[in-house]
């Protein structure tokens, strides 16, 4: 795989599909820990993030954080989610993800509001299983919770998403 | 072979070949002789080195079929045409009623090879024009400080000493006059004078805003804000909490990135208040300047042609070693955030570092 977004490539293309996966209720969860959170604590985060990076590994770094952004932004609008927070969020722990050998515990402070609904980007959980490895079951009571309200497309275009996960994985 | 795995094997979208436990060729399906181009007649019986020359296909030996699992391997096959392949191999052990054999299921993956090829040289052409437009805007950035600090300089060494001069004699002519009308020209032209002075130093400080002769950040600032606040009645808060000796060369670009976000807010916010934020963190400079305008949806301006505003904000701290986010929703304000490091951190790539990386 070519490591466009650093040697944590891999971990953050995850991360770019987990975001898929979320749900308008998570989505609100993830925009109120955002807003809560310190914004001096996260810009400290952020500058030791740049401090501790070459001018290289910093423009994967952003590359990665851009695309998170882009992408929280479709998942915000497919599910009707307007509050830029969330995207925020998404930039934050893309960033993270990508420079986390980086950063110590500015990590944590990075992916915190996302790690509310994606436990596994804490540090100590296994960044590659979470949300990929609900159940069948877990999955379903997700579907039907987060239906209420969400357009077909969404569904539709989410549960296609699942499917081809489930293929990766079964491969 | 039972007729479930005779259909299974015959129209399988894989070409398939059953191959014995000393490589010889036992059966082969309709898509192995499409895609091999030998009848299976042909196939049966010839080594399997037959259809990859020149390779080890990795059979294996002694246990039993129950007790391992499939395995994989990539190859080049050949053809009868002599054309050669990539081909992705799975090899399949099963119990046959003339003993173990193992079947090999090929997929010719050219295409996905030339997809892949395809994707690879666009990621190539996409970080290049990537780069090609971060250098280029860099290259305007500085261009257009280098170009601004030139003008002002030139502005304030030479045409202003010659207006000061011209003053002076047109103060010492007017005091050898005698005749009133003709001083009441001279006054005229005094004035006339001192206005074209006044003008100019403006343009210096519009083009050097954070020198230490027109009182750094803050004023400059001010300076723009009470302007906003005459023109078109947003007022402000202004929180400059930096204490520390901020670098002429960060405080003009902190000064800049803030002067944009303000033309925005001017410009398209319809904002009551604008709230400005200076502090100083990991040795840089944080700022946050939030509005309570109108807002916009990021997602339909940013992919719009024509806003290098927002580009040149980000790319300014980019610059610099920092970063900057600027975000937005309908009917909630605006709000631009950027971090840079008073010391500058490496802008390009270390030397030999694009070969290494």
């Amino acid at each position: 795989m070519r490591p466009i977004f650093g040697p944590n490539t891999r971990q953050v293309l995850t991360f770019l599909t987990d975001l898929w996966l979320l749900s308008p209720e998570e989505i609100n969860r993830v925009t109120r820990a955002w807003r809560e959170a310190s914004d001096v604590e996260r810009a400290e985060s952020w500058a030791q993030l740049h401090r501790a990076a070459s001018w290289r590994e910093r423009k994967s770094y952003l590359a990665a954080a851009s695309v998170a952004r882009k992408q929280a932004m479709d998942v915000a609008s497919m599910l009707k989610r307007t509050d830029w927070a969330f995207w925020a969020a998404a930039w934050d722990a893309a960033a993270a993800i990508a420079a986390s050998e980086r950063l110590g515990r500015d990590y944590d402070v990075l992916v915190s509001p996302l790690a509310t609904v994606l436990p596994s980007l804490s540090r100590g959980g296994n960044r590659l299983q979470v949300p990929a490895q609900r159940t069948d079951r877990q999955a379903a009571a997700k579907r039907e919770a987060a239906g209420r309200g969400k357009e077909t497309a969404t569904s539709a275009k989410q549960a296609a998403h699942r499917g081809g996960r489930a293929g990766m994985e079964a491969r | 072979m039972s007729s479930r795995f005779t259909q299974l094997f015959e129209h399988s979208p894989d070409a398939m070949v059953i191959v014995d436990r000393t490589g010889h060729i036992n059966d082969a399906n309709k898509r192995a002789e499409a895609l091999f181009g030998y009848g299976r007649d042909q196939m049966r019986g010839e080594s399997i080195s037959t259809l990859f020359p020149g390779q080890t296909v990795p059979l294996p030996n002694g246990s039993e079929p129950g007790e391992r699992v499939g395995s994989h391997v990539d190859l080049v096959g050949s053809s009868t045409d002599l054309r050669q392949f990539p081909a992705d191999v799975n090899i399949i052990p099963i119990q046959t009623q003339r003993g173990t054999a193992e079947v090999l299921s090929v997929r010719d993956i050219t295409e996905e090879q030339r997809a892949q090829f395809v994707l690879e040289l666009g990621l190539d052409v996409f970080e290049s024009a990537d780069h090609n437009l971060q250098s280029l805007l860099d290259h305007f950035i500085r261009a257009q400080e280098e170009e601004r600090n030139r003008i002002a300089a030139g502005i304030h060494d030479d045409t202003i000493q010659i207006l000061a001069a011209a003053n002076l004699r047109l103060q010492q002519l007017r005091n050898r006059l005698d005749d009133p009308e003709e001083r009441d020209i001279l006054d005229k032209l005094a004035k006339t004078l001192h206005m074209a002075l006044s003008r100019l130093r403006q343009l210096i400080f519009d083009l050097r805003p954070t020198s230490p002769e027109h009182g750094g950040l803050e004023r400059a600032l001010r300076a723009v804000l009470e302007q906003m606040q005459s023109d078109v009645d947003v007022r402000y808060q202004l929180d400059d909490r930096c204490t520390g000796s901020v670098p002429a060369s960060i405080s003009a670009l902190i000064f800049r990135i803030a002067q944009e976000a303000l033309i925005n807010v001017r410009k398209h916010a319809k904002a009551k208040t604008v709230q400005l934020e200076f502090q100083e963190v990991c040795g840089g400079c944080l700022a946050r300047i939030v509005d309570d305008g109108v807002g916009y949806s990021p997602a339909d301006v940013e992919e719009r042609p024509g806003h290098i505003g927002l580009s040149l904000m980000r790319e300014r701290a980019v610059i610099a070693g920092g970063w900057c986010r600027i975000e937005s929703m309908p009917g909630a304000g605006a709000m631009v955030e950027f971090w840079v490091p008073y010391n500058g951190l490496p802008t390009q790539p270390e030397a030999g570092s694009e070969r290494a990386a």
